[in-house]
């Protein structure tokens, strides 16, 4: 038989026999098989653990579209556990047959610091850029949200790490408002200058029409011109009729003096 | 044909004059010998003598009725003048040369001529260059060619300011944002705001300068431009007396794109601190008084 085949009918056989395997009775038996309370708590330790463990991946994200889901997910998370621990509250008072007083006072204080633990979650280091709706269309500044107050009071979690992040942070957003001043001085100046430039080519657009109908027009005598003067030319230079008028002449002249020397 | 220009000048003299026996006097040949004379003079340096004999020639073009060769001799003589610093005649000459462009109708060069006559008169005679500069865009504007004129009024603009006379020179600037409105060239229209403010302030007028805001703020083009924001943040500036922030409008680019002469006044621009301050203290009296 295949591989694939073997390994559903070992799942299958481990299925059957599951109640026979101590490692997980084990676990069962301490994640409260007597009572909701323990059961509900059991699963928000475990969601707690992993909230923790994704706010440590968090920070060490480097590639910001990632973090930033990340981020958005902890707080889901967050919210949604916070939203469970009343809950849990509830089923922590019920008394329970098979428990003391004392354990019903712990598991009271269980609910509370587990809550207390789900709150001091960092929602992470990186606080959001607030774009502020400005009413003058020029008025567009950033990091409206953030006042450093917040971020120097006890809101985050600090650490050295963080107080480095912060640091390094600052100084980046510095040289980045450094470098758009500049640019932005940049864009003014071409600006004037391509409104200039729009201004001069109109100023300049009727003169060039001037320009272009005088010269079509002198274009125009000039091949009237052209044409008359290759006629001329053309008459001029047919050597034929040029001959032919000479021999006319001289055979006039020629008759001219015949009648001249006979009419003596 | 002799070569030499006094020759030329005495025998085309000659021709002009009407004699017993010469009874219409020979325009053509004459203008043509005072050309020939003028040349002359010209090339042996002796410019007197050379603007005296393109003066004939102009009048013999003139006679002919070519105003167009007329205004050009015109022109020269007026460029001989102004070398040797004859200025009264530049102005006349011209002037006339303008005239015989406006015969010819052709009103740019008209306005060119008197242009380059209120330049060379700058210097030395301000109140003159700015009536040519005046009638220069007086002809323009008739033509209909406002935009050449932009030129002229910045150029009259900043003989004001030369000569201290800030309300004129701001009200320059306003027939320049007139003309630029005519057709429709905003950048130079709201650039001529800004710069008639930014006049108004050297002179340590600030009510006739909010005035002006307030009137250019009417117009839509100026409204929504770069320089609408430079100049309210100087009038705020200037009303609560804040000497970073006036200083550091001047230096903005906006600024930095107008004029050279208007530059310059607006870096010095607080013009004495007290003013500042005393309009403030202006605004508080009020304050109490209406209290």
């Amino acid at each position: 038989m295949g591989l694939v085949d073997l390994i559903t009918r070992v799942d299958s056989i481990c299925k059957k026999y599951e109640k026979y395997d101590l490692d997980k009775q084990r676990e069962a038996n301490i994640s409260g098989d007597d009572d909701a309370f323990s059961r509900l708590y059991s699963s928000f330790e475990s969601a707690l653990e992993t909230l923790l463990q994704k706010t440590e991946d968090f920070s060490s994200e480097t590639n910001r579209a990632k973090a930033v889901a990340m981020n958005a997910e902890i707080r889901r998370t967050k919210a949604r556990l916070l939203e469970g621990v009343p809950k849990l509250q509830r089923l922590a008072l019920k008394k329970v047959k098979g428990l003391s007083h004392e354990e019903l006072d712990v598991r009271n204080d269980l609910v509370l610091s587990l809550r207390e633990k789900i709150e001091d979650l960092p929602e992470g280091s990186v606080p959001a850029n607030g774009w502020t709706a400005s009413t003058s269309y020029t008025n567009i500044r950033f990091d409206a949200n953030l006042s450093d107050d917040r971020v120097d009071s006890e809101y985050f979690q600090r650490t050295e790490e963080s107080d480095q992040f912060k640091q390094e942070h600052e100084m980046r957003r510095v040289k980045q408002d450094q470098g758009l001043d500049f640019i932005a001085e940049g864009l003014d100046t071409l600006k004037n200058m391509a409104q200039d430039i729009n201004e001069e080519l109109d100023r300049q657009e009727p003169l060039v029409d001037e320009i272009d109908s005088k010269i079509d027009r002198a274009a125009t005598d000039l091949k009237s011109t052209n044409v008359r003067l290759k006629d001329t030319v053309t008459k001029l230079r047919s050597s034929r009729n040029f001959c032919i008028d000479i021999t006319l002449l001289c055979i006039l002249l020629g008759i001219a003096a015949f009648i001249y020397n006979s009419v003596k | 044909m002799s070569s030499d220009p006094e020759k030329m000048m005495s025998k085309a003299d000659k021709m002009t004059k009407l004699t017993l026996t010469r009874w219409s006097a020979d325009w053509r040949g004459a203008t043509e010998l005072y050309e020939q004379a003028a040349n002359g003079f010209r090339a042996s340096s002796k410019y007197e003598k050379a603007k005296v004999a393109l003066e004939k020639a102009s009048k013999g073009q003139e006679m002919q009725s070519s105003p167009w060769d007329a205004a050009k001799h015109m022109e020269s003589a007026a460029a001989l003048a102004q070398k040797l610093s004859i200025w009264n005649e530049v102005a006349d000459f011209y002037r006339k040369a303008s005239e015989l462009y406006v015969e010819c109708g052709r009103a740019q060069p008209a306005s060119d001529a008197l242009g380059k006559a209120a330049r060379a008169l700058e210097e030395v005679k301000p109140e003159d260059a700015i009536q040519l500069y005046t009638d220069a865009c007086e002809i323009l504007e008739e033509d209909g060619r406002d935009q050449m004129a932009f030129d002229l009024y910045r150029a009259c603009a900043s003989v004001y300011i030369k000569l201290e006379k800030f309300a004129d020179a701001a009200t320059f600037f306003l027939r320049l944002g007139v003309a630029a409105d005519k057709c429709d060239a905003t950048n130079s229209q709201c650039k001529a705001y800004l710069s008639a403010i930014i006049v108004y302030l050297y002179g340590h007028d600030l009510k006739q300068a909010e005035k002006c805001y307030n009137d250019c703020s009417q117009i839509d083009a100026f409204l929504k431009s770069d320089q609408n924001r430079t100049a309210s943040r100087l009038l705020t500036a200037y009303n609560e007396g804040d000497i970073e922030e006036i200083k550091k409008v001047a230096c903005s680019s906006t600024v930095n794109n107008l004029d050279h002469a208007i530059i310059k006044l607006a870096r010095k621009l607080p013009t004495g601190d007290v003013t500042a301050v005393q309009m403030n203290a202006g605004d508080d009296l009020d304050e109490d008084d209406l209290t």
